[in-house]
């Protein structure tokens, strides 16, 4: 536990502006009810996503160093951000800028050019939504905190590629105990054990749902992520608890492209773990969003006294 | 672990003969079949290079065809002929002509990186597969893929305004591609969630499709980026023996 976590910059990315919209919320919900201060990086820019990489890898890293210069002005040494996505970018330019001179070159041009001072490496650390829950408030502490326990609610924890792949942009992960594993992590399933729910054992936690074709290969993208909705159904599941908007809105979507085109009907729910700690705080649903998701859960959130 | 093979030997290239003499011995019913003399003449000994020149291409040379991507490739899981490790091989010896066979899959990575997880050379496979889609595209071999198609729509976008509208993004995507916005399960799914959602939250989000979200004093951000990426786009189409483009992409 830290207490470097309490008050954070914050670095929400384009997609909790539209679809994530209430991870966006739930995130900040939740902070609220836990005492964290979460600050906004001004003026902040798309991360390049899983598409400008395409066009110019090192272009991506400068659209990330961006950021993260933004965060060192404003007097941060932490950013938070809780899109796997823009997480991954920000520690892919991180360890780029560290690592491969080309890369600094590129920043620092297109930086001068752009009359900007260019990011240097190692004066700001990115943190996912899941380490700053953990790491300022603890499992124990957020345990300590639950009005509303998710007793009897089933989750499978589905982590997608972004949070653990590749390794080596994650220095801090597969440290033994205690750290975040990267084959099989455990982070979001220690946070809602401690918010009362049971965790089933999820073998495809990091499988992909195809999330960076989504528009552009349906068909692929449907059929990975009827594996990952049929799979958590086999386990058990009740929700899949999810912790990427690319991923959820994936889920979501092709959920419901499933049940259009293939005719494969899934009863399973997606709900961000944000959402689900929030409620377990004793936010109302409707406070973490429930609503504004694709996928209505609040019949099976109200059965289970969480609505 | 299943080790995923790719056989050289296709059915064409099998010869069934029924009847057959041999130096006046009948052979048939025992030496039937038959592989055809295949002999390989076309080796463009280029292509390794001009893959390895663009971005994600970098480490093929690393690779000693383990087969850790293959075996660990979502895509391959659903589509037995997509094999990064056989693309690989067939790179590293100059088999044009084979790795053309499957130049319509190869863009349908989805960039899990499981592969370079997994990758004991650090070859990056997830990016020799970028590479290797557009080194195709750039040479005519295929047209652009859809997927090529959204990652300039999405990027064009962020260079002009920093930032990500999806609402836009997706009437970009499907305008380019000739597709229809009113798919029905698209459709479908936006209906119920509008039918939940509170007039003062539609409101916002019917604003921001209006109004373009944008990153603020973005002006000379843009143009440094748009002289980069013209920059590398010359670049690339020389290290690929191409001319000069008739007119700027973007």
């Amino acid at each position: 536990m830290t207490d470097k976590y309490r008050k954070v910059a914050y670095y929400p990315g384009c997609a909790l502006e539209g679809t994530g919209h209430a991870y966006n919320r739930s995130t900040k919900e939740v902070g609220k009810a836990l005492g964290l201060e979460l600050v906004e990086l001004k003026n902040w820019n798309c991360c390049g996503a899983m598409e400008v990489k395409n066009i110019d890898p090192k272009l991506q890293t400068f659209l990330s160093a961006r950021n993260l210069k933004i965060a060192e002005d404003m007097g941060f040494e932490t950013v938070m951000a809780p899109c796997n996505g823009c997480y991954h970018n920000l520690k892919k330019a991180e360890h780029d800028l560290a690592h491969d001179p080309a890369s600094q070159q590129v920043v620092d041009r297109l930086s001068a050019k752009a009359g900007q001072t260019a990011y240097q490496p190692g004066h700001v650390t990115t943190i996912h939504a899941l380490d700053w829950i953990r790491d300022a408030i603890g499992t124990e502490g957020l345990r300590a905190r639950v009005r509303n326990s998710l007793r009897g609610l089933k989750i499978a924890n589905y982590y997608g590629c972004m949070y653990t792949r590749p390794r080596h942009i994650f220095p801090e992960k597969d440290k033994g105990p205690g750290s975040e594993s990267t084959s099989k992590p455990h982070f979001m399933d220690d946070l809602l054990e401690a918010a009362g729910a049971e965790n089933v054992e999820y073998p495809l936690k990091t499988a992909c749902c195809g999330g960076a074709h989504t528009l552009s290969d349906s068909d692929t993208s449907t059929r990975l992520v009827l594996n990952l909705l049929t799979t958590a159904e086999a386990c058990g599941a009740d929700v899949i608890a999810t912790e990427c908007p690319t991923c959820h809105s994936g889920l979501e979507m092709h959920q419901a492209r499933a049940e259009k085109v293939f005719g494969k009907k899934t009863q399973v729910k997606i709900l961000y773990f944000t959402q689900l700690i929030g409620m377990a705080l004793g936010l109302s649903a409707r406070r973490v969003g429930v609503h504004e998701n694709f996928s209505d859960s609040r019949e099976l959130l109200r059965a289970r006294g969480l609505g | 672990m299943p080790i995923h093979e790719q056989s050289l030997i296709r059915p064409e290239n099998l010869v069934r003969q029924d009847k057959l003499t041999i130096d006046g011995v009948d052979v048939s019913g025992d030496w039937s079949t038959f592989i055809e003399t295949r002999v390989v003449t076309d080796y463009n000994e280029a292509m390794q290079d001009e893959i390895a020149a663009l971005p994600g291409g970098e480490y093929i040379h690393r690779c000693w065809q383990c087969g850790s991507c293959t075996n660990s490739c979502t895509v391959n899981a659903i589509n037995p002929d997509f094999n990064p490790r056989y693309w690989i091989y067939l790179i590293r010896l100059g088999m044009e002509e084979e790795l053309l066979r499957d130049k319509d899959i190869i863009w349908q990575c989805v960039s899990c990186n499981k592969c370079t997880y997994a990758c004991p050379r650090d070859v990056v496979p997830e990016g020799v597969m970028k590479a290797t889609a557009h080194w195709l595209e750039l040479k005519g071999h295929t047209r652009p893929s859809t997927a090529t198609v959204f990652d300039e729509v999405f990027s064009d976008q962020v260079f002009a305004t920093g930032r990500i509208e999806e609402g836009r993004l997706m009437r970009g995507f499907f305008a380019r591609t000739g597709q229809s916005l009113t798919q029905e399960w698209l459709v479908g799914m936006i209906r119920g969630l509008v039918s939940r959602l509170p007039v003062g939250l539609l409101m916002r989000l019917g604003l921001a499709a209006v109004l373009h979200p944008r990153t603020g004093g973005w002006g000379r951000t843009r143009q440094a980026i748009a002289d980069y990426v013209a920059e590398q786009d010359a670049s690339r189409r020389t290290a690929l023996h191409l001319p000069p483009a008739p007119e700027a992409r973007r």
